[in-house]
């Protein structure tokens, strides 16, 4: 059976940033524009995290909106 | 001779088969025979009218700190679990240097929310190792116990402070690989991880630091031992239970191992939750990945005193307005009679009664002793007054510090629960027994199963819930010796009443240590319950028996 | 605070029982591309949402923009 499709996601580098992860999961957007979608689509991590935007080497960092 | 004849029962014997009438012999601890058994035993137990089943097997609890000095994980036994798994959510309390101690326990604490007492006062810290925990739970066992070790102190060993700060080297991952593999050794049943849990100052657990090349190594030797991986993902949203999902299964096929990751709810705000989740499940065992979701029987509560702002009260503006701030505020209001008699007019013209009235008055607290465990409606009507203006008054009378009960809030559509439940891919568990103590009890899940799913909706076969609790809860764990009736497994049996068997009402206890106050419920129906061959609890009481062991 | 027509907002919000017994806040965004999705706030989150939209009830939630929610954290 393949898999059905389901949102994308990475998980960050050791240490990486929120920009650099941007910048690698939305090369193609200026990053303040990639840092926001990302911001807006990882709730967990930007809404509810302590320290705030703490990012850690086993989350789940989704790449694009819920798929429609 | 044998050494015990279970006589005359309903045998049930964890297969899934159907029942029979017949008898169970056991001799030194193991079961010889089932079925007509003739032959005389030292001991008879009359089990007419009666269910006779395997041991019911609890996967997800956090009994580690209460075992060192309640061997029986009360009440854990009494309601036919013969055995445990501690050490989940990345949290055991070994490995542990004695230097580190004061950090895990923060985290227990946060997890368990146990007294301080109970580590200062309930037992002696005689171990490091895993090998020595074990010793220091062994010789008072009158439960199974099959432990996980945990991610969180794994990393602890290895890197110290630093498992809270930063990714592993290389050199360190080898090292908790070594590390892990000492563990399956001196009898881990697997290693547990989160995804979520954060110590007592909200900081995130070490285990959640690592980069998912940790955890594959770390898997790479939970395949060396055929042992388990158990996770906590994120409740946040179902997407983030589906990647999770995705992960275990890459670990599961890389190593061939099983994973399971809990807890798994049903709440009417997110009806597609289950749903998604379990397609995705059903994808991944059809690639031949083992990714076993546990969910729960019983429902959902939810509780709350004015003493900290809630969310509780969010649908009644004026209500959620007074109840968000600091406590001295919320007195000076209250004790207003302009702003009371608005927030009574809030709560609807009978009062409250329907909004409020089912409020259980929970206890544990400064509540009134003679108002523990009543519904507002009739302490209000006790009182002479409507339940909005009771509620108030009761909270102020007593410095805010009375909390109350919501009960079957979520997770609690049995029309649509139990065929969750009866799904051959969902494994019934997370219990969190031994956890979340003065929040709400975690006991009774397996009575509710019975008197919920089986009897009232008729959802599960009386033996394919048995066997869900007891022969594929042993074959998800690679529990060989355990699990069902059969000759030459470990004699762990239930004798219960299929027609009462059940959880009694959650009630505060202060058994913990320093008279530390808990929520248990009592079981009803069971009458006896045999550990590896010996009779642990009958006719309502514990025994002196010891028979419980590590088991794997 | 209007949002912005190019960025995610809350469309319809809800609360739920969390496994520790606490009430926690189901919001639903819409975002850009149309796609919907919903995310359960913690208790302490969901407090922080409603003090920073000056939201009496759940309904003052509706329409605010994603940003709200991770204002203040």
């Amino acid at each position: 059976m393949s898999l059905s499709r389901q949102r994308r996601f990475v998980t960050p580098g050791p240490d990486e940033t929120v920009e650099a992860l941007a910048l690698r999961a939305l090369p193609d957007q200026a990053v303040e524009t990639a840092v926001d979608a990302i911001r807006s689509w990882n709730l967990h991590i930007f809404a509810m995290r302590k320290p705030a935007g703490l990012l850690l080497g086993s989350d789940v960092v989704f790449v694009e909106p819920p798929v429609s | 001779m044998f050494d015990l004849i279970v006589r005359d029962g309903l045998v049930v014997d964890g297969s899934g088969a159907k029942a029979f009438r017949g008898d169970v012999a056991v001799k030194d601890g193991k079961i010889v025979a089932v079925g007509q058994v003739s032959g005389d035993a030292r001991r008879i137990i009359d089990a007419g009218g009666r269910v006779v089943a395997p041991g019911f097997i609890d996967p997800h609890t956090h009994f580690d700190v209460q075992l060192l000095w309640d061997g029986a994980a009360r009440p854990a036994l009494e309601h036919g679990v013969t055995c445990v798994v501690p050490g989940n959510c990345s949290l055991s309390l070994a490995p542990l240097k004695a230097g580190d101690r004061r950090q895990v326990v923060g985290m227990f604490q946060q997890i368990e929310e146990m007294p301080p007492e109970a580590f200062t006062q309930a037992f002696e810290w005689t171990w490091e190792d895993f090998a020595g925990y074990r010793a220091a739970i062994e010789t008072g066992l009158s439960i199974n116990v099959a432990p996980l070790v945990g991610h969180s102190v794994i990393r602890l060993w290895v890197m110290g402070p630093a498992a809270q700060q930063r990714a592993a080297t290389p050199a360190e991952i080898v090292a908790m690989q070594d590390l892990l593999r000492e563990c399956l050794a001196a009898g881990a049943v697997g290693l547990s991880t989160s995804f979520v849990d954060t110590d007592e100052n909200g900081r995130p657990v070490p285990s959640r630091f690592a980069q998912f090349e940790e955890l594959d190594a770390l898997c790479a030797v939970l395949g060396e031992f055929d042992r388990m991986l158990q996770c906590v993902p994120e409740f946040y949203a179902t997407d983030i239970t589906i990647a999770r999902i995705d992960q275990l299964a890459e670990l599961s096929l890389k190593y061939g191992i099983t994973t399971t990751f809990s807890p798994v709810f049903d709440n009417a705000g997110t009806p597609e939750n289950v749903p998604r989740i379990m397609a995705r499940v059903e994808e991944q065992f059809a690639r031949g990945a083992k990714v076993w979701p546990q969910m729960q029987t019983r429902p959902l509560d939810l509780s709350f005193s004015f003493l900290r702002p809630s969310l509780y009260f969010a649908r009644l503006p004026r209500w959620s307005r007074v109840l968000r701030q600091a406590p001295e505020i919320v007195l000076h209001a209250l004790r207003d009679p302009e702003t009371v008699a608005k927030m009574v007019a809030d709560a609807g013209p009978d009062g409250g009664d329907k909004m409020l009235g089912r409020l259980i008055c929970r206890g544990g607290d400064a509540a009134p002793a003679a108002m523990v465990g009543r519904t507002l409606r009739d302490i209000a009507a006790e009182r002479g007054q409507g339940c909005a203006q009771a509620l108030i008054d009761i909270s102020l009378e007593n410095g805010l510090d009375v909390a109350f009960l919501d009960a079957d809030i979520g997770h609690d559509n049995t029309d649509r629960i139990g065929p969750m439940l009866a799904h051959p891919l969902v494994h019934i568990g997370a219990s969190d027994g031994g956890a979340h103590l003065a929040s709400f009890s975690t006991y009774g899940d397996t009575g509710y199963l019975f008197s919920e799913f089986v009897r009232k909706g008729g959802h599960m076969s009386l033996e394919q819930a048995v066997a869900k609790i007891t022969g594929e809860t042993a074959d998800i764990w690679g529990l060989k010796d355990r699990g069902r009736l059969q000759a030459g497994l470990a004699a762990d049996i239930v004798v219960f009443d299929p027609d009462t068997i059940a959880r009694e009402a959650e009630l505060p206890t202060f058994d913990m240590p320093g008279d530390g106050m808990r929520y248990v419920r009592a079981a009803t129906g069971i009458d006896t319950v045999l550990v590896n061959g010996q009779v642990a609890y009958a006719n309502g009481a514990y025994t002196e028996a010891r028979s419980g062991v590590v088991c794997v | 605070m209007t949002p912005r027509a190019d960025e995610a907002v809350i469309v319809a919000v809800d609360l739920v029982p969390g496994h520790d017994g606490t009430t926690e806040l189901l919001v639903r965004l819409r975002h850009p591309n149309g796609a919907e999705g919903p995310v359960v706030l913690d208790e302490e989150t969901g407090l922080r949402l409603m003090n920073n939209c000056g939201a009496a009830s759940l309904g003052d939630l509706v329409g605010q923009s994603w940003r709200r929610i991770v204002e203040g954290s």
